[in-house]
């Protein structure tokens, strides 16, 4: 019984951080049209971010988070210029080929230099125990931050006036060009959002699981399926989708070893898009 | 010094290596309603992409109050008070109808005046006030259209452009468009209407321009083209 409790804490909790690794990928996808095959590696730089934020500068990751956020919307906003700009009109083949090469780079100079070594960052702030069940504080906080950086994203889509830009070119770029808005100057910033949110996840991620430098592919496949779940193009989507798998993952981990979990999140990427193409939760 | 706010000189451009526009001369006077016509094909379309900046300017100048804005992308364009509401009206389709509008008012100069603006809209178009919260994809085709309208006005246009703001509406809501355009003018705003309904916008507007394979075949005033023998024989079937 316990252990069931526990699974379903556990899986909200770490549901919500897939979530919000998810909605990277999503909102790049969104405004425009782009699979980001370059999201798990910003995962994983987020996480030796992390990492080394914490062991030189003792600064925890709950800390670092906002830093890295903006060394995240930084480092997407000049990649969008250097790998996406010239072929965004392309071809889809061209920008999976250009945000691929673009992973495989930073993947490449990531095992160089960091070696493919597990780490883990343990910032010892110990667990709350309710009844028999002890939950790290580290996760919640992942959880709340998750909530936060989601609710956050949303207020500025949806209240402010460079938000409503994004929005208005993702559903009409030479529409909202007419209306003056500046559509590559957005479609960068939407970019360095999408990066920066993912190597968020990637710090807030790195806070609660050991990590190497090639984990970012893990997640990227966990927010493919949060994507198909949720539907792409869909924000809240992509947190439903999240809890949906975090919750699956913790709950299969009761009875299924936990080697076979990504097998299962293949298999179920697979069938919806074999049953539902368009993700279980879809607007209109 | 002329009150024309816009002066097209030898306007060349087209699509990849295929050239629409052949030397375009044209001229837009200050709180006038000038039109273009022109049969299907003819280049209009292209024109207006051009003047916007959509399409780039391979030789000749767009000049807008005195300045030629013929290297300036769309947006600065747009910066400038030069406003389209483009053909098919490009709404954004899956954002409420308020949101429409205030997206419209995005550039600096027009976020100043959105109050304003907004009021002179919903005086124009009542009905858009009672359909704020509607998603303006799931409007009517004319409704669609008076949002279009009204998201140019939002910008606080020097000149607003129109690209054929009839097409695909029922006879009853062309006359509203073009009843809505009269109201426009009478406030003094100044206008370029592209139009295939050629008696209509004759009978509305001030001067005319005949476009024909990418060039200005006849210009003069409105009235004076109405009797034109050649206008009447090709565009108005008389
Ligand atoms: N995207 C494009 N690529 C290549 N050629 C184009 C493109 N759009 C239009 N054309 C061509 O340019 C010419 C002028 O088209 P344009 O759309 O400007 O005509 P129009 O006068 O607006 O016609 P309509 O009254 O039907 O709107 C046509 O021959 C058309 O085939
Ligand atoms: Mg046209």
């Amino acid at each position: 019984m316990y252990a069931w409790i526990a699974a379903l804490i556990n899986g909200i909790l770490v549901g919500l951080v897939y979530g919000l690794a998810a909605i990277g990928l999503n909102l790049i996808w969104g405004v425009m049209k782009v699979i980001n095959l370059s999201h798990g590696a910003f995962i994983a730089l987020g996480m030796f971010c992390a990492y080394f934020i914490f062991h030189f500068a003792g600064i925890n990751p709950f800390l670092a988070v906002i830093l890295i956020l903006i060394v995240g919307l930084i480092l997407g906003m000049i990649s969008y210029f250097i790998v996406l700009h010239r072929v965004l009109d392309a071809p889809e083949l061209s920008t999976l080929l250009s945000t691929y090469s673009l992973s495989l780079i930073i993947i490449g100079l990531g095992t160089f230099i960091f070696t493919t070594n597990p780490r883990a960052i343990d910032i010892g702030l110990g667990s709350i125990g309710i009844g028999n069940i002890y939950i790290p504080i580290t996760k919640i906080l992942t959880g709340l931050f998750s909530i936060l950086f989601t609710i956050v994203l949303y207020v500025f889509l949806y209240k402010t006036w460079t938000g409503k830009a994004i929005r208005a070119v993702s559903l009409n770029r030479a529409a909202a060009e007419f209306m003056g808005v500046n559509s590559t100057f957005i479609l960068s910033l939407s970019f360095g959002i999408g990066v920066g949110l993912a190597m968020v996840a990637g710090c807030l991620i790195a806070a609660i699981f050991p990590f190497t430098i090639l984990s970012g592919a893990v997640y990227e496949l966990k927010s493919f399926v949060i994507c198909v779940l949720g539907g792409l193009g869909s924000p809240i989507g992509a947190l439903v989708g999240g809890l949906i798998l975090g919750l699956l993952e913790n709950i299969c981990a009761l009875k299924i070893p936990v080697g076979y979990i990504p097998f299962i999140e293949f298999v179920i990427l697979v069938i919806i898009l074999l049953v539902k193409p368009t993700g279980l939760i879809t607007k209109r | 010094m002329t009150d024309n706010i816009l002066e097209i000189e030898s306007l060349e451009s087209g699509y990849g290596e295929v050239q629409i526009l052949w030397g375009i001369n044209l001229h837009v006077q200050k709180s006038k309603l000038t039109t273009v016509i022109g049969s299907n094909g003819s280049g209009k379309t292209t024109l207006m992409k051009a003047i916007m900046g959509t399409l780039p300017t391979w030789n000749g100048k767009i000049i807008f109050e005195g300045i030629d804005i013929s290297r300036l992308p769309p947006y600065k364009r747009a910066e400038q008070g030069l406003i389209m509401v483009p053909e098919g009206r490009l709404l954004f389709h899956d954002m409420s109808v308020y949101e429409n509008l205030e997206m419209g008012a995005f550039t600096k100069r027009a976020r100043a005046h959105l109050k304003k603006n907004l009021e002179f809209v919903f005086s124009l178009f009542p009905r858009l006030k009672e359909r704020l919260d509607q998603k303006a994809g799931t409007m009517s085709g004319g409704e669609r259209q008076m949002v279009a309208i009204g998201r140019g006005l939002m910008g606080s246009p020097k000149l607003l452009i129109f690209d054929e703001p009839s097409l695909g509406l029922a006879p009853k809501l062309v006359l509203e468009v073009f009843e809505a355009i009269e109201k426009l003018k009478k406030e003094g705003v100044t206008m370029l209407l592209v139009e295939q309904n050629v008696h209509l916008s004759l009978a509305i507007s001030d001067y005319g321009y005949v476009m024909a394979e990418g060039k200005i075949k006849i210009e003069g005033e409105a009235r004076d083209l109405k009797e034109n023998d050649e206008v009447k024989k090709t565009y108005l079937g008389i």
